[in-house]
């Protein structure tokens, strides 16, 4: 996963930054190189440090009621999808994933915004992950025979 | 798909009758009359596309023909009218509707064919739109959406018989209680063709005016008045240009060196006032042509929502589908007493189709209303205000930008010579300002920090300039966010979201404590996993907790993304 962040996180830098470079070139007088150099220390930052650091910070737990998530660097983030509100899971597999046996779990409820994702799941348990958090759906919907059957 | 089927309804024939019998003025129009597939009216071969696409469609053509000259205009003219009445005639032909009691079905398209299913239990909001022209030949539109639809009703069924309208809205109402009810409804039906109504608002014609006079839209004003004088000015141009002309040239001999090196004030100050003034009449015609009459009555579980003036609006937003309610109190309302309120649910086509806005209330009405629309709510809960670290945040929110727009007006033009004009002095003297003045805001932004929590709503309050109180049904809650990010975490503070259903639909609890936050951010995932209506509260108090299974699917039931070393949580 590391390997992924790290080739995704600097090429999706490359071109902002590079913009920025030269348009700051052009335009400044004094301090062409400035944008440039700053510009640069990103780009190595966001190969070397960030996606080490953001892989670490990464945790996802299945607990009794919902599914946990616990990542971000510099906004630590932590979300929770009940497992009752979970209508669809997607297992996603892009060419680098596919190289080093990666796959996500895209975990999406009625709200846009309040969907999850799970990246990194070595491919051979995503299948696995994703039965037993349909299982877990299923059970908590099947507690639920009363009123309230429509979780939307 | 995990949200389980609804029961089997009773088959749509059964207690028909009886329908029938108790409510005449319905009679022929319950859903049996729809089973077998319909057309749209005719009339939709002209009025089935809303007048803007129309002319969308229509001004290029145009354009190029007038360029091209006289008689060729006419040629094409032609040839494009009678092309759209074949295609048009073709569509309406082709598309046919009809709803048994359980499934409203479309089938549309001349060449690649659409077939359209649309289960009532999973309907949102059905909406009857009459614009003028439809008003005068007695049609309408039918709109009815269901959760996620993005940008587009689901079904669009434009135009029908007015009558056809209402009584399919009807017949789908029917269907929809009898399907709430179960399959034990039968001898319900009666009183399921006899709906209660209710009125549960109305807002006076002069609200609807102060509403669009102190309104957003005022904001945007200058753009529309451009607007405006552009259009005007396409209208008369001949004229008008030879009469700006001729003032423009008064006003240069008037005054030696001319108004362009030296602006006279008294004219620009009637030429804004008028421009206010004018701003401020339009205003209020635009709200209320769009707002006037607005009216909500409760007809059992719904809520049936009326406005429009020239085209008239009916929205139905079916109670248990409210996903967010939002009290917004402008500084303007806020001195008046006001406030306006929006009603979401998820049907959440853009452009507002999913919501509904009352234009104006009087505050002390507002937990009126909220107890209508959220039912055992007795209004905005108590809310408990941030931690004092909050404010600093709010200062570095405001600050961040005024500041930043300090340092580009003295750097910009300090390094980059092109951008260094007679106006700079002027730009920096506005950056300037900024500062006090965002400075207050912060504070008062801080001020109204707040979040609440009852059993059966989450409640936050946000807003400087504009005070929003968004409320959401706890039982909609959907998934929980809490993000903390450097500078949060050194403070102490938590911003939390809880999203409901609908694009961009969520609570957002700005910088609360961290032990704040933590602990609404428990709750409502608790609330989440284990909705309870109100009603059930009492028969189960306390939802069984499954004991976990840690490793019963070993490293999938806790784990570390990306590495996959299981990690028993």
């Amino acid at each position: 996963m590391v390997i992924t962040w790290r080739l995704f996180g600097g090429l999706s830098l490359l071109f902002p930054l590079g913009a920025a470079s030269i348009v700051g070139f052009v335009l400044l007088d004094q301090v062409r190189w400035l944008p440039a150099l700053v510009a640069a220390a990103i780009l190595v930052l966001a190969v070397t440090w960030y996606p080490g650091a953001r892989y670490r910070r990464w945790r996802w737990q299945l607990t009794d009621l919902a599914l946990e998530l616990r990542y971000g660097v510099l906004v630590h983030r932590f979300e929770a999808i009940p497992y009752f509100r979970v209508q669809q899971i997607d297992i996603e597999r892009g060419p680098v994933d596919r190289l080093l046996g990666l796959a996500r779990l895209q975990v999406t409820t009625a709200s846009a915004s309040g969907s999850g994702s799970l990246p990194g799941i070595p491919e051979e348990q995503a299948p696995q992950v994703r039965q037993e958090l349909l299982h877990r759906a299923a059970e908590a919907i099947g507690d639920h025979t009363g009123d309230v059957h429509d979780a939307v | 798909m995990p949200s389980d089927l609804p029961p089997p309804p009773p088959p749509p024939g059964g207690g028909q009758g009886s329908v029938d019998d108790a409510d005449p003025s319905m009679a022929p129009v319950e859903a049996e009359a729809f089973v077998q597939p319909r057309r749209l009216h005719p009339a939709s071969v002209v009025l089935g596309i809303p007048l803007i696409q129309l002319i969308q469609a229509l001004i290029f053509p145009l354009f190029a023909g007038l360029a091209a000259g006289g008689r060729v205009t006419l040629v094409i003219l032609a040839f494009m009218a009678v092309f759209g009445v074949i295609a048009r005639s073709l569509d309406w032909y082709h598309r046919w509707f009809s709803f048994d009691g359980e499934v409203l079905r479309v089938d549309s398209g001349v060449l690649s064919r659409n077939h359209r299913s649309l289960d009532v239990a999973r309907i949102q909001q059905v909406e009857i739109h009459r614009g003028p022209v439809q008003r005068l030949f007695g049609l309408a539109t039918l709109r009815v959406e269901t959760a996620g639809s993005a940008s587009e009703p689901e079904v669009d069924l434009r135009v029908l018989p007015e009558g056809d309208a209402v009584a399919l809205r009807t017949a789908v109402r029917v269907s929809k209680a009898r399907l709430a009810a179960g399959p034990a409804a039968d001898a319900d039906v009666d009183a399921l063709a006899e709906p209660e109504r209710r009125e549960i608002l109305r807002v006076p014609m002069r609200h609807v005016v102060l509403a669009s006079v102190t309104g957003a839209r005022l904001l945007v004003l200058p753009a529309v008045i451009g607007a405006a004088f552009q259009f005007i000015g396409q209208q008369i141009g001949a004229f008008m240009e030879d009469w700006v002309e001729r003032a423009v040239e008064a006003g240069l001999t008037a005054q030696e060196g001319g108004w362009l090196t030296a602006p006279d004030w008294r004219l620009i100050t009637v030429g804004a006032v008028v421009a206010v003034l004018l701003a401020v009449a339009f205003a209020a015609v635009v709200g209320v042509v769009r707002d006037g009459n607005f009216r909500i009555e409760q007809v059992d579980d719904d809520l049936h929502v009326t406005r429009g003036v020239v085209s008239t609006r009916e929205s139905v937003v079916p109670l248990r589908r409210v996903q967010l309610v939002e009290v917004q109190r402008n500084w303007l309302r806020r001195v008046l007493g006001f406030s306006s309120v929006r009603i979401r649910s998820a049907g959440g086509s853009t452009g507002g189709e999913g919501r509904v806005s009352v234009p104006l209330l009087h505050d002390e009405r507002v937990d009126r209303l909220l107890r209508e629309v959220l039912p055992g709510v007795p209004g905005i809960p108590t809310l408990t205000p941030h931690p004092r670290n909050a404010l600093r945040r709010s200062l570095v929110r405001w600050l961040r930008p005024a500041l930043t727009f300090v340092a580009l007006a003295w750097l910009v033009p300090a390094y980059v010579e092109v951008l260094d004009t007679g106006l700079t002095p002027w730009v920096r003297g506005a950056a300037l300002a900024l500062v006090p003045i965002n400075t207050v805001l912060a504070v008062i932004e801080f001020r109204n920090l707040a979040h609440g929590l009852t059993p059966l709503v989450v409640a936050a309050r946000q807003g400087a300039l504009s005070i929003t109180t968004t409320l959401a049904p706890v039982v909609k809650v959907q998934a929980v966010t809490s993000r903390r990010n450097l500078f949060q975490r050194r403070l102490g503070l938590t911003t939390l979201h809880a999203h409901v259903a609908g694009p961009g639909a969520l609570v957002e609890v700005l910088d609360a404590g961290v032990a704040d936050a933590a602990t609404l951010h428990a709750r409502l995932t608790e609330h989440a996993a284990a909705p309870l209506l109100p009603a059930d509260e009492e028969e189960l108090p306390v939802r069984p907790v499954r004991a976990d299974t840690p490793g019963s699917v070993p490293g999938a039931v806790a784990g570390r993304s990306g590495g996959g070393e299981p990690e028993t949580a």
